[in-house]
């Protein structure tokens, strides 16, 4: 693996120059360019708070931003898993022609939606910031989001890893996008991005001596621990309301803490998937241009 | 000059149907039911040499085993067995659909050709003028690549592979879609790549073409070098055994040029 991992860096060039074309050409033909990208979350947006505002009756103070912290990081793994399971055989025809790493298509792919990540969390702030300045108050966001960047490397890496193995994968079934569109569907809410993490733990539903257990397993998801862990380093802890009928009494129920051990579980899993993934991916690359 | 610029010895290359017969998970349970065992010798034991400052044209009919004799050098199949010992930097002639991307303008389908190519972002920038203005493609080259016609991509791939200073490039397929006037300066410009030391390998199926560029001729059948020896002597002897199978043949074995092969 090493061999491999020195002959990328030899080609570092290409790999930057392939991300500047990916960025290219996905806003080549549309005028408002980077604002396509972010309309999909702003709509998210305005459809949940619409709904829980006024159809559910849950008045939670700025909700939008907490949709918005899971959101995106969600969004990051979803467009990149669904570009990179289409990267290899997009350039089917060039891999016939010509030599170079093919981890740079996938690896490419993956770099490129980071890059707007990067941009939308940014923006994200901003918006923290504006809203904070027409109604002032606690501050707009937390001191410990300064621990973004650990957040982001670990998502990219388990973001990386999967999109490596599913485009390795994709290259000779090609079946495999519209399984990994349908489980990107089933994930979003499998993951606490239009909900709170808590509200699995105090689901009424599930018997109070197995909450615990369940809150802990719906964690070791790695994707619902980095989604619940963008929420509680970038935002105040929320009370949150129990889902109750409009005429009884509202309980408060208690935010928790973010969970450390099972972060770093998560950190775990993904580089894990990265080491997989990359390793997956180089035992079956030889193999691509055989395909019929 | 008698360095080698390419040797090749007893190159085999197989294909697996077995790992590559299906492309979906449907077709792999069907496969299941019915799964034999079979794989293609494209290459049986092939050996040559294209010394530096030789053009060597590659003739035979299709399946012969030309094209993955160009894959195995450009480093794109990994060959099952046999030595492959390339002395300078490879260069093969990219075509639309490969190299280029229809939305992306001339400069920006450059640049990705020329790094993929092996140069780095400032030397593309610094050849450019030079690519352009071989390329004759002049103003269109702030135009996205799909208002091309063929004939301007053919010439933009050729202009760029020709200045990313490859000792060895590689031509699938004739380049009989550019007019007189450019084929004229293709093979000027080829002449001169060859008097600096490059080797070029060619694949046609245009006989004249061969006869005009090759210094020597090597002639594939069923994955084995047939003959390999001058110019005239391979040309003729490949015209005279197609004819003999008749005129039931394709163009090609008929000698007469194609353009798609696919």
């Amino acid at each position: 693996m090493r061999a491999e991992l020195k002959e990328l860096w030899r080609y570092r060039e290409l790999l930057w120059t392939f991300v500047i074309r990916e960025l290219r050409i996905r806003y080549k033909n549309s005028i408002l360019g980077f604002f396509w990208s972010i309309l999909n979350p702003l709509a998210i947006v305005l459809v949940m708070t619409v709904v829980f505002k006024f159809v559910m009756n849950q008045d939670i103070p700025n909700y939008s931003a907490y949709i918005l912290a899971a959101y995106l990081p969600f969004m990051f793994f979803q467009l990149s898993l669904m570009d990179s399971s289409q990267s290899v055989l997009i350039q089917i025809d060039l891999l016939k022609k010509i030599y170079f790493p093919r981890e740079i298509l996938p690896i490419g792919s993956v770099i490129a939606n980071f890059i707007h990540f990067v941009l939308a969390m940014v923006i994200f702030f901003v918006y923290l910031l504006a809203i904070w300045l027409i109604n002032p108050g606690d501050p707009p966001f937390r001191i410990t989001a300064l621990y973004l960047p650990f957040l982001m490397v670990i998502q990219f890496c388990l973001t990386l890893g999967i999109s490596l193995y599913v485009s390795a994968l994709n290259t000779f079934y090609e079946d495999v996008k519209y399984i990994v569109n349908v489980g990107l569907y089933l994930l979003f809410f499998l993951c606490p991005v239009i909900y709170f993490s808590e509200q699995v733990l105090y689901a009424e539903k599930i018997p109070e001596e197995m909450r615990g257990t369940v809150y802990t397993l719906y964690h070791l998801n790695p994707i619902s621990m980095l989604m619940t862990a963008y929420r509680k380093i970038i935002l105040d802890p929320q009370p949150l309301p129990a889902l109750r009928g409009p005429d009884s009494d509202v309980t408060v129920l208690p935010s928790l803490p973010l969970d450390l051990p099972l972060l770093a579980v998560a950190a775990a899993v993904s580089v894990a998937s990265l080491i997989f993934g990359y390793w997956y991916f180089n035992l079956k690359k030889w193999q691509f241009v055989e395909r019929p | 000059m008698n360095e080698v610029a390419i040797r090749v010895r007893n190159l085999v290359k197989e294909f697996d149907l077995i790992h590559s017969g299906y492309s979906s998970l449907k077709g792999m349970l069907l496969w299941w039911k019915h799964r034999r065992r079979e794989t293609v010798r494209a290459l049986k034991g092939v050996s040559l040499e294209v010394r530096k400052g030789e053009c060597v044209g590659v003739i035979g009919k299709n399946g012969a085993g030309k094209s993955t004799l160009l894959g195995v050098l450009a480093r794109v199949y990994k060959p099952n067995s046999g030595e492959v010992e390339l002395n300078g930097r490879v260069a093969p002639l990219l075509e639309l659909g490969a190299g280029f991307h229809p939305d992306l303008t001339g400069y920006e389908n450059v640049f990705f050709n020329g790094v993929i190519l092996g140069l780095t972002r400032k030397q593309v920038d610094e050849r450019m003028d030079q690519i352009v203005a071989f390329s004759e493609i002049g103003d269109y080259m702030d135009a996205p690549v799909r208002t091309y016609s063929s004939g301007m991509v053919l010439r933009l791939g050729f202009s760029v592979a020709i200045h990313v200073d490859a000792s060895i490039l590689l031509v699938d397929e004739a380049l009989a879609v550019g007019d007189i006037e450019f084929q004229r300066n293709c093979l000027q410009r080829i002449s001169e790549f060859q008097r600096a030391g490059g080797a070029i390998l060619f694949v046609s199926h245009d006989m004249r073409a061969v006869r005009q560029a090759a210094s020597r001729v090597i002639w594939m059948r069923e994955g084995e070098v047939e003959m390999d020896g001058p110019t005239e002597e391979v040309v003729s002897a490949y015209e005279r055994s197609s004819e003999h199978q008749g005129p039931a043949g394709t163009p090609e074995e008929r000698g007469l040029p194609i353009d798609e092969r696919r």
